[in-house]
């Protein structure tokens, strides 16, 4: 994400977007649509709770055996001709692919959306180089000429009304364009379809990579995906390395259920295989097919606390039931990935640390652990991050102090007993009625917007004694 | 003559202190039904406030203390959800030293959310309650989605007498309070709860009703807060005839 | 740079020993794919109508538009209509030897220029270029389908030699003709298939890339609104043909 949008707190950040009425209506309707295509699609789908749960076992499996899986793909992928290279760091990815381009010649490229190259900042290292990137997907074509980042998994402009982008083609393209999506997406067809018959190089992501076959596979609907690899003369995937499954039987589980996940639909437009380089004898295709194997963060967690979220399909699910996100949209949490997911791969990412707020933008209310088709336990791990920067003593200090001294209330019932009456004494300038309308300090931050229950005027424990006396003996 | 089951209430920390009256009217309810209720003293909290804040050293030191005061009970019966979670879910992973852990494995299988205790252990779901109203239901995203209850707090208003149970739509969305969430976030907790009561109020119910003592600060106090007519309750206030057991 | 040996073992030191208790099993694999997908076409024959009804309705679903002949000699009729409907001219298709039949003079009767594509790769360089030009400003894009998945509605197309990619990705309209051989009913076979495909004793035209196409070109990026045809077809077209008669989709798989 860009500097400048973290030097913003994210208390900030957050209330900025609640202040912001375009994004509010946007992000209802999209988060409500997908939430309902969802359920639909999974409640016409009887099989759906099993496949959750072998898509899981399979992730788990493939995990446990990472080094093997990787060992086969990268044989399979050689073996028909395909190059594999390996990436630690983002900075090392960006080096790879720059190179690739450079050595391919190549001035323009063409990308299929891909988070992984979100990710590592790619953009701007080829731009850098004097290279030209050209986002093909619609979602990621907008918000490049917008000069944003994606503010989600899968619907990176979603964030803006068909008026905003329309504004924008306009002022971009130098001519006059409708608010109508139909009159815009045949604008961006027909500027990107020269792009794709020009462009030397194409660089997407990869959902999965079978390791048996050296299969690279894209899940798209535009038609993009395909255009970018087989068109240009190289093809360049990018990859995080928890992307492999064994084999195509593994794979079509997960096909079974990513798409359901994400929009609702039994498979998406085009499911494509890529077997690597164009075979000899064949018209199309790609004379090299590199892939770019992805750390950045990743391996460490193989055997972290962050392990579970290696098996995230990025399909967006949990963004979308998100209480969070569905107030704040993609671009307040600050960095590349947003919603749940996004806070734990920000913090495999970027360390502890960063997630030091992020951590604490939930409710823990679980709906992101419901949604997912993998079933990760979000909320547990954002629990585990909590304790991380508490541990690491990230947190500030009076927030600990806070926690500290309220701990020691708790372990002795002489503090504890002596709260209630201190509270009472404290409150009574408050209370209005049962009610407390306003509190100073820190304390304000609820009755801002909320009344508070007075502290009772005999709580529980002081009123047990005669309650107890209420049952007869027998 | 058969000994009465025997439950032991976890008033919880919020109960204690902002919800007493609750707490009566189980206490009441629970004799009404036979049962024998202790109340084991020096109760302060479950300790979840300090676990999903991350502090969980001390998490563990409060859980290890209220795990002792309920050995010897036969049934917990909680008042909130998520007490009732953090006791049968996390309590096990926080005091994993013996001879602790086997004891809080027992504790977890022996407590229960009330609505639970009601319908599971006393096979109850017919009450009278004192009220005639409209009611709609919001479900407690522990109770919900950690303790995978949807149905008894249902099962119990739908058969309640002079209660008429219309669904609250997005009864299953978060009402925003997430425990230190409502106050580190304040704005973000307050924009899902005006979504929240925003649901209620077009029900057009008289109250809504909840089992979890933040759920219901956080509705209770956005309804007081807006001068609504609706009430936030829980729903042992609803099961309350006012009757003492005699 | 980080090397293969580095990165691996880096991966190999940070796998826990011991790991979780978390369910953990891969997929079960056929044991002999090409045998298990012979014995899902015996089930499949005596079953292809009710399997064929089911494609056509999420066929539908997905905004795909159905049709079906009695033999191949009336599929230029309807691609002449679809033509005359949508006045296109330009129609380019697969090689005869991937389609199975040469309906080049039927078509060019029904008024289309028509492009074949050739059977290989074509290295000189101003023929090339000129080809991709002509590919990209056809109208109609003509195929056959190496398998039609009834659960999904889905048309699986096998790039090769004469069955190039572009065909069915360029042109704003794609024609895809199939006979009941190509029937599937689910996922779980189509993974039978892509176990046979990869397996040692797959056939010579296996190619470059496997299409599994469910429906046209769509997106909802801009306010979820549903457009189809952004940057593949707008409109999709399956014709299957009634006849039994050995085609080249038929030998495949």
């Amino acid at each position: 994400m860009s500097d400048g949008a973290l030097a913003t707190p994210f208390r900030a950040r957050a209330e900025a977007a609640l202040r912001d009425p375009f994004l509010q209506e946007a992000l209802t309707i999209a988060t409500t649509k997908f939430i309902t295509l969802r359920r639909e699609a999974f409640a016409e789908f009887p099989e759906g709770e099993a496949l959750r749960d072998r898509a899981r076992a399979i992730k788990e499996a493939t995990l446990q055996h990472l080094d093997q899986y990787l060992e086969q793909l990268i044989t399979s992928i050689e073996a028909r001709g395909g190059h594999v290279h390996y990436a630690t760091t983002a900075a090392e990815a960006r080096t790879i692919i720059v190179d690739l381009a450079r050595r391919a010649g190549a001035r323009t490229v063409v990308k299929s959306k891909s988070m992984a190259t979100e990710e590592i900042d790619l953009n701007e290292a080829l731009i850098h180089a004097g290279i030209t990137p050209v986002e093909t997907d619609l979602g990621e074509y907008i918000i490049q000429l917008a000069g944003e980042r994606p503010s989600h998994i899968i619907a990176p402009a979603i964030h803006k009304t068909k008026g905003q982008v329309a504004e924008l083609f306009t002022r971009e393209l130098g001519r006059a364009v409708p608010a109508d999506p139909e009159e815009l997406t045949r604008v961006a067809r027909a500027e990107l379809r020269e792009k794709f018959l020009q462009a030397e190089m194409g660089i997407t992501g990869a959902n999965f990579a079978v390791a048996d076959t050296g299969t690279i596979v894209l899940v798209t609907n535009e038609g993009n995906g395909r255009m970018v690899t087989s068109l240009p003369r190289v093809h360049v995937a990018v990859m995080g390395v928890e992307k492999v499954v064994p084999s195509m039987s593994d794979l079509v589980v997960f096909l079974a259920i990513l798409a359901k996940s994400a929009t609702g639909q039994k498979l998406s437009a085009y499911t494509t295989l890529v077997q690597g380089p164009r075979p000899a004898g064949e018209l199309e295709g790609p004379e090299e097919f590199h892939l770019v194997l992805l750390d950045n963060g990743r391996i460490d967690q193989i055997g972290g606390p962050l392990r579970e979220s290696l098996a995230c399909l990025r399909c967006g699910a949990c963004l979308n039931v998100c209480p969070v996100y569905r107030q704040i949209g993609g671009h307040a949490y600050g960095y590349t990935y947003p919603g749940p997911i996004g806070i734990l791969l920000t913090a495999m990412q970027h360390g502890p640390e960063s997630v030091k707020d992020l951590a604490h933008a939930s409710s823990l209310c679980g709906a992101c652990a419901e949604a997912c088709p993998v079933r990760i336990d979000i909320p547990r791990m954002l629990i585990e991050l909590r304790r991380q920067v508490d541990e690491r003593r990230i947190a500030p200090r009076e927030e600990r102090l806070i926690f500290r001294g309220l701990a020691a209330t708790l372990t002795r019932p002489a503090w504890y007993r002596l709260g209630a009456p201190f509270a009472r004494l404290l409150q009574r300038p408050f209370v209005r009625g049962r009610m407390i309308r306003r509190l100073p300090l820190f304390l304000g931050r609820w009755t801002h917007t909320r009344d508070l229950p007075a502290v009772a005027s005999r709580t529980f424990t002081e009123r047990w004694p005669e309650l107890s006396r209420e049952a007869t003996p027998r | 003559m058969t000994p009465p089951l025997r439950a032991a209430l976890m008033i919880t920390c919020l109960g204690d202190v902002f919800y007493p009256e609750v707490g009566v009217s189980i206490v009441r309810l629970l004799r009404r039904l036979g049962v024998a209720v202790d109340f084991p003293a020096g109760q302060t909290c479950c300790g979840l406030p300090l676990f999903n804040s991350g502090y969980h050293r001390e998490a563990a030191a409060v859980a290890r203390r209220t795990a002792a005061l309920f050995r010897d009970a036969d049934h917990v019966v909680v008042p909130s959800g998520s007490c009732a979670w953090m006791v049968k879910h996390e309590y096990p992973g926080l005091l994993p030293d013996e001879p602790a852990r086997t004891q809080v494995r027992a504790l977890a299988s022996r407590t229960y959310e009330l609505s639970q205790f009601l319908v599971h252990v006393l096979g109850r779901t017919e009450f009278t309650g004192a009220t005639r109203s409209r009611v709609t239901y919001h479900d407690s995203c522990h109770l919900l989605r950690g303790l995978h209850e949807a149905q008894t707090p249902r099962m119990i208003l739908q058969r309640l007498a002079g209660v008429e149970l219309v669904e609250l739509p997005g009864s299953d969305e978060c009402c925003g309070f997430g425990g230190s969430f409502s106050v580190r976030l304040p704005e973000v907790s307050t924009a899902i709860l005006d979504k929240k009561l925003a649901n209620i109020e077009a029900t057009g119910a008289d109250c809504v009703v909840a089992c979890d003592a933040g759920c219901l600060m956080q509705i209770g106090g956005g309804l007081s807060r807006r001068g609504s007519r609706v009430r936030a309750v829980h729903l042992a206030e609803l099961l309350d005839t006012g009757e003492r057991a005699s | 740079m980080t090397t293969k040996a580095e990165f691996l073992a880096r991966l190999r030191h940070g796998m826990p020993q011991g790991q979780g208790s978390l369910a953990a099993e891969v997929a079960d694999r056929p044991a002999h794919p090409a045998e298990a997908v012979e014995v899902i076409r015996r089930q499949l024959s005596e079953r292809w109508p009710e399997t064929l009804a089911r494609f056509q309705t999420e066929f539908e679903r997905v905004a795909g538009v159905f049709h079906r002949v009695p033999t191949a000699a009336e599929v230029p009729d309807v691609v002449g209509r679809l033509a005359r409907e949508r006045q296109a001219r330009r129609l380019i298709a697969w090689h005869p030897e991937a389609l199975g039949a040469d309906w080049s003079a039927a078509l060019t009767a029904e008024g289309l220029t028509v492009e074949l594509m050739p059977r290989g790769e074509i290295d000189d360089e101003p023929t090339r270029p000129a080809l991709r030009r002509r590919i990209a400003e056809a109208d109609l894009g003509l195929t056959g389908a190496d398998l039609a998945v009834a659960e999904t509605g889905s048309l699986v197309l096998i790039a090769g030699r004469g069955r190039p990619r572009s065909t069915s990705l360029l042109p704003p309209c794609h024609v895809a003709v199939f006979g009941r051989s190509a029937l599937v009913e689910s996922l779980a076979q189509v993974s039978a298939f892509f176990e046979a495909w990869h397996s040692d004793a797959a056939p010579e035209w296996k190619g470059g890339v496997i299409n599994v196409i469910t429906g046209p070109s769509r997106t909802a990026d801009i306010e979820l609104t549903l457009i189809r045809g952004v940057h593949g077809p707008q409109e999709l077209h399956a014709i299957f043909v009634e006849a039994d008669a050995p085609t080249a989709t038929g030998r495949h798989g």
